[in-house]
């Protein structure tokens, strides 16, 4: 949303600087993005009076002598039809930007040129695209005689030299009242520490759009009289009576509809200020009509939608006009303003005539009935609608308009009559209101809270007084009572975030400044350790002390990796909204992911490495939790690989795999893995890979990898790896560590046999009840049978 | 072997088969090419996966129980010069440490949780455009991995509470792994770490939330610090506010430079209330900041993409 500076100044007295502002807005209110200076956007731009203008035959061209207040005539050329002689235009002067390119990395330098090869031109005369104040580059713009003289800044005459906010506006997701300048205005008075004096409900008059004074209204156009003394909830001024209905007040908890008829021409002549506050908020003039409704949206911040009323009975078959609210029907279409054609679904709300859908409610007028130039009368419809449908519509079909934006905010019904008075009074130069429908059958409820002095400064830590609450929320619109045992405070009715006391509380430690609350240390108290959180402090400690490398891969896997891999997709939980097939799959174990990141390293070429990861993972074959969220298991995966290796890859990684666990306390065994049916086990080759057993149960597999894997992986021989279960390592972890100091004597024994390692130590151990002993070399003579291992006994 | 003769000899057949479409008329030559095509694929297949397995019985086998391969030397360790901590873990256990010093207790963060921690329980109206702006990742199922690890607020309020009865305060912080359905660019990553701190007392106040803040950032950066906040809006908590701090010396912050670093507030009584918590007797206050942000300001680094790289050129000098 951007918010210019000059438009806020019309409501509030602002006497600090900007800069000052700015900080205060951001700290008090809203996340500010940017601040775009337009201060010199419009520098040598000049209002000047065209004095002959004479058509160059056979050309588009005109020759003019403009007066810009200077003692001579300057000569300009201009193609446009609309120039003609004694009019107000707009001048670019020799040297100026064109303030359309100002932002442009080249801006573009206006001059003095020979044009037909003999006509001098000194600077332009501009269009309104050529200004940035519309998307008009038929003809040249026109400056009422009342508002400015020849010699006259532009941006003097139109309050051009101006700052623009830029504001983030996921920051006021909770303030629809924020999405109109008033609202914007208001929040700026607060902040300030001014009452807000402006009241558009009760006598706002539209000062903006005359500045300095007020504007005359028409007596016939003052419909609030009529509408305040009916008593009736549906309120019916006229002649030309719509007939209108709401399906379901839910989807549309209110509607006004007013019908106006032509009695007269806008001729949109010239420039207006309401053109250049339409630009400067990022939205561009259109026509009278359409330029009024979005003016009053960005005064508002209530949306309203403008149709062709002769178009509208049309399209309804019907004599007068009959608009019904009401869900989309699945399949239906409508075209809307911008040509698209979108196919509707049940979540959309719909404005039909006689049933036929005519515009997408709250986003985007149907085409069909689209005011234009010959537009006769109008029906103009003020309406609230619910904003759970309208994000449905926004995310369904991309809409993303200035008024869905302040729609899905959650706009507040209070005001929708109002709106539609001040649009037919903008209006009443062209148009008398023939008649009003407002179907408002339940209306909001005022909300009043209670709360104390002291429940305000014991949350926020301050020693503020009821005065000064007092006065704080008043200058906001509050209402509040004091009746000497706590506020009663009565919220006005476009805060529709305020409802409980400690939004109060908010409001008033915003509004005041956070910043000038004491940070104070609460008193605290000693924590106890996370033992696993502690337990994977030591392992990284370990790891990198041996050489080994941490590494943090993605949660989520593709399809194919899991079947590189050898794992069943089906045991993994799917993502239906992933941004790439890569990342479709929640994964299952960890290893797989580092098989892909070891091909990646031995590409780079790293020669050696052992990569791991500790992280979480689930397998849709573990179930739920009592809290009925997936059982989850902290993982720890490892590979090491090595480019140019001929040896056993397996007894690297289980020298990894035993010395952690010997650091943690923990005592395994290796015993030859049966199967390698398990999730974080089907990677590895059962021949060449053992189980991680302690106490008898499982906590992990250590291995090489099926020859089909690694081909998969594109990895060098000698590759292998870990991965085992923290959680159960955790239960089995002691701060138990035996050290023995005594000296040990050593010896070597060396046993020829044809057992495997683990039968043999066995023997020797049962020589040797109460030595150490610690693995040697295994060496078997080419052709034997029988290997001869070592032993190291420590006795 | 066998096996795969067989399914070799059928391959052929179907070949041959494929060969004869030129006999047909050409208006069934479409479909007929269809279906063999299927049945080619179907059988081609297969001789992958028999080959598959062929490779993987071709896998000698060795003795698991040793420790070290026959007539090799006993394998040893790759030096520590090689070895690194990846530093966002390296940032987050600094973070934890200091909180853990400051008496918060550690609770980590799940990976996969539910639309009830993630929203319901974090006073989110149902269906309401705030859950929009977290643009989550969901399962099948409906499960969500975390956006937030704000997840965990109502686990950390229930599991603790037995704390408040004690007369002791609830004093917590959850790291975490984070997801967010975002584009990755150089300041953007789908995957990324959170801390989230819950303090839950009698009298806390909002003083002593940006009083803690405060504090973690002095002890972190090592240095006395000037603190800002702004005006934010979370659903969970009231007031919600954006914490910033002045800009570092050791990060060449000069006067005048702001960094924002987390969104915080007092937690809403309705969050309260659903973990059996009596919001007129305790307040609490509730953050939770981004751990990337830090490490990429302490190294310069520019491009967050390279932390879930796996690159180890980047990650070995992290030694």
């Amino acid at each position: 949303m951007r918010i210019s500076l000059n438009w806020l100044r019309k409501f509030v007295d602002i006497k600090v600087s900007d800069d000052e502002l700015v900080r205060l807005i951001g700290a008090r209110l809203v996340e500010v993005e940017d601040v775009i200076d337009e201060t010199h956007k419009y520098d040598k731009i000049y209002v000047v009076k065209v004095v002959e203008a004479e058509k160059i035959p056979d050309t588009h061209l005109t020759k003019c002598m403009i007066d810009c207040g200077r003692d001579e005539l300057v000569q300009v050329m201009c193609g446009a039809p609309n120039v003609h002689e004694g009019m107000l235009a707009a001048w670019i002067a020799p040297g100026a930007v064109v303030p359309a390119s100002v932002h442009e990395d080249a801006p573009f330098v206006i001059g003095t040129r020979k044009m037909l090869g003999k006509y001098d031109s000194h600077g332009m005369l501009a269009a309104a695209d050529e200004l940035d104040i519309g998307e008009d580059h038929e003809g040249i713009i026109e400056i009422d005689p009342e508002m400015a003289k020849a010699g006259d800044l532009l941006a003097d005459v139109f309050e051009l030299n101006d700052k623009i906010l830029d504001i983030e506006n996921k920051s006021l997701t909770h303030r629809p009242d924020c999405f109109g300048m008033i609202g914007f205005a208001r929040e700026v008075s607060g902040i300030l520490g001014q009452k807000f004096e402006y009241d558009f409900l009760r006598d706002g008059s539209l000062r903006p759009v005359v500045t300095g004074e007020a504007p005359s209204f028409d007596a016939t156009l003052r419909l609030r009289r009529a509408v305040v003394t009916s008593e009736s909830p549906q309120k019916v001024y006229s002649k030309l009576l719509p007939t209108i209905t709401i399906s379901d007040n839910t989807i549309c908890p209110r509607l006004t509809v007013v019908v106006m008829e032509k009695h007269g021409e806008i001729k949109k002549k010239y420039l207006t200020y309401i053109d250049t506050v339409l630009a400067k908020s990022g939205m561009k003039p259109i026509s009278p009509i359409v330029d009024a409704t979005n003016y009053l949206m960005l005064l508002t911040g209530q949306p309203l939608h403008a149709y062709d009323y002769d178009k509208f009975v049309k399209v309804g078959k019907t004599d007068k006009a009959v608009l019904t609210v009401r869900l989309a029907k699945k399949g239906e279409e409508l075209v809307l303003l911008d040509d698209t054609e979108v196919v509707l679904n049940e979540n959309d709300i719909v404005i039909t005539s006689n049933d036929v859908p005519v515009g997408l409610a709250g986003a985007k007028g149907g085409k069909s009935t689209m005011i234009d130039e010959n537009t006769r009368n109008i029906l103009l419809e003020v309406a609230t609608f619910s904003l759970y449908n309208l994000r449905k519509t926004q995310m369904a079909h991309g809409i993303f308009s200035e008024a869905i934006t302040r729609y899905t905010k959650g706009q507040p019904p209070y005001q929708t009559m109002t709106v539609a008075e001040k649009c037919a009074e903008m209006l009443s130069d062209g148009f008398k209101v023939a008649g009003m429908v407002d179907e408002y059958p339940n209306p909001e409820k005022q909300i009043v809270v209670k709360i104390t002095t002291n429940e305000i400064n014991d949350l926020l830590g301050t020693n503020y007084s009821t005065e000064l609450i007092t006065k704080t929320l008043g200058n906001v619109g509050f209402q509040i009572n004091n009746d000497g045992n706590g506020l009663t405070v009565t919220v006005p009715e476009w805060r529709t975030d305020i409802h409980i006391p400690e939004d109060i509380i908010e409001e008033v430690g915003r509004l005041l400044g956070y910043d000038n609350i004491e940070p104070v240390l609460p008193p605290h108290y000693t924590a106890e350790k996370n033992k696993m959180f502690e337990m994977k402090r030591i392992i990284r400690d370990w790891m990198a002390r041996y050489g080994a490398n941490e590494l943090l891969t993605y949660s989520f896997v593709s399809e194919q990796l899991l079947k590189k891999a050898g794992l069943d997709i089906k045991n993994s939980y799917r993502i239906v909204n992933s941004i790439s097939p890569d990342l479709q799959l929640v994964r299952q174990s960890i290893v797989p992911s580092l098989l892909d990141k070891a091909y990646m390293n031995e590409k780079l070429p790293v020669d050696k490495f052992a990569i791991y990861e500790m992280n979480t993972v689930y397998r849709k074959e573990l179930g739920f939790t009592d809290e009925k969220v997936p059982v989850e298991k902290k993982s720890l995966g490892f590979v090491v690989a090595e480019r140019k290796n001929n040896e056993t890859a397996y007894y690297k990684a289980k020298k990894y795999v035993a010395k952690l666990l010997e650091e943690l306390n923990v005592v395994a065994d290796y015993v030859p893995l049966k199967s390698n049916k398990s999730a974080e086990a089907k990677p590895f080759e059962a021949k060449r890979s053992a189980e991680i057993k302690v106490n008898g149960e499982c906590v992990g597999v250590v291995g090489e990898f099926k020859n089909s894997v690694r081909n998969e992986f594109k990895l060098a021989p000698y590759a292998a790896g870990f991965e085992i279960d923290l959680d159960k390592v955790l239960t089995q972890m002691s701060h138990k560590k035996q050290i023995n100091v005594k000296n040990r004597k050593t010896e070597d024994l060396t046993v020829t046999t044809d057992k495997n390692y683990a039968e043999a130590l066995k023997d020797v151990q049962k020589k040797y009840p109460d030595a150490m002993i610690r693995p040697g070399t295994i060496y078997q003579a080419e052709g034997q049978k029988t290997r001869n291992i070592t032993f190291h006994i420590e006795k | 072997m066998e096996k795969l003769e067989k399914l070799k000899q059928e391959l052929k057949k179907i070949n041959a088969e494929a060969a004869s479409v030129k006999d047909l008329p050409v208006e069934k030559r479409a479909e007929f090419g269809r279906k063999i095509n299927a049945k080619k694929q179907e059988v081609l297949a297969k001789i992958a996966e028999v080959e598959k397995a062929l490779v993987d019985v071709a896998a000698e086998p060795i003795d698991v129980t040793a420790w070290s391969g026959t007539n090799e030397a006993l394998p040893g360790f790759y030096s520590t010069e090689l070895g690194s901590k990846h530093p966002l873990m390296t940032e987050l256990n600094r973070v934890v440490e200091i909180y853990q010093m400051m008496g918060f207790e550690v609770m980590e963060s799940r990976q996969l949780d539910d639309e009830y921690h993630m929203f319901d329980s974090l006073n989110f109206a149902k269906e309401h455009p705030a859950r929009d702006g977290y643009d989550t990742f969901r399962t099948e199922e409906g499960l969500i991995p975390p956006a937030h690890t704000s997840t965990m607020q109502h686990r950390a309020l229930k599991k603790y509470k037995y704390k408040l009865e004690q007369g002791e305060p609830i004093a917590v912080v959850v790291p975490g792994r984070v997801y967010r359905n975002e584009d990755v660019d150089a300041t953007h990553e789908h995957t990324f770490y959170q801390c989230e701190g819950i303090f839950v007392s009698e009298t806390c106040t909002l003083g002593n939330m940006l009083g803690v803040l405060r504090e973690f950032f002095e002890r972190y950066y090592e240095q006395k610090l000037e603190i800002r906040t702004q005006p934010g809006y979370f659903p969970f908590t009231e007031p919600s506010v954006e914490f910033m701090i002045e800009k570092p010396k050791v990060l060449g912050g000069k006067k005048g430079d702001w960094l924002e670093m987390l969104g915080c507030g007092m937690i809403h009584p309705n969050v309260l209330k659903m973990a059996g918590i009596d919001p007129d007797k305790y307040h609490g206050f509730a953050w939770g900041g981004g751990i990337d942000r830090l490490v990429l300001l302490r190294y310069g680094l520019g491009d967050i993409r390279v932390f879930e790289s796996g690159n180890l050129n980047f990650l070995r000098e992290f030694n």
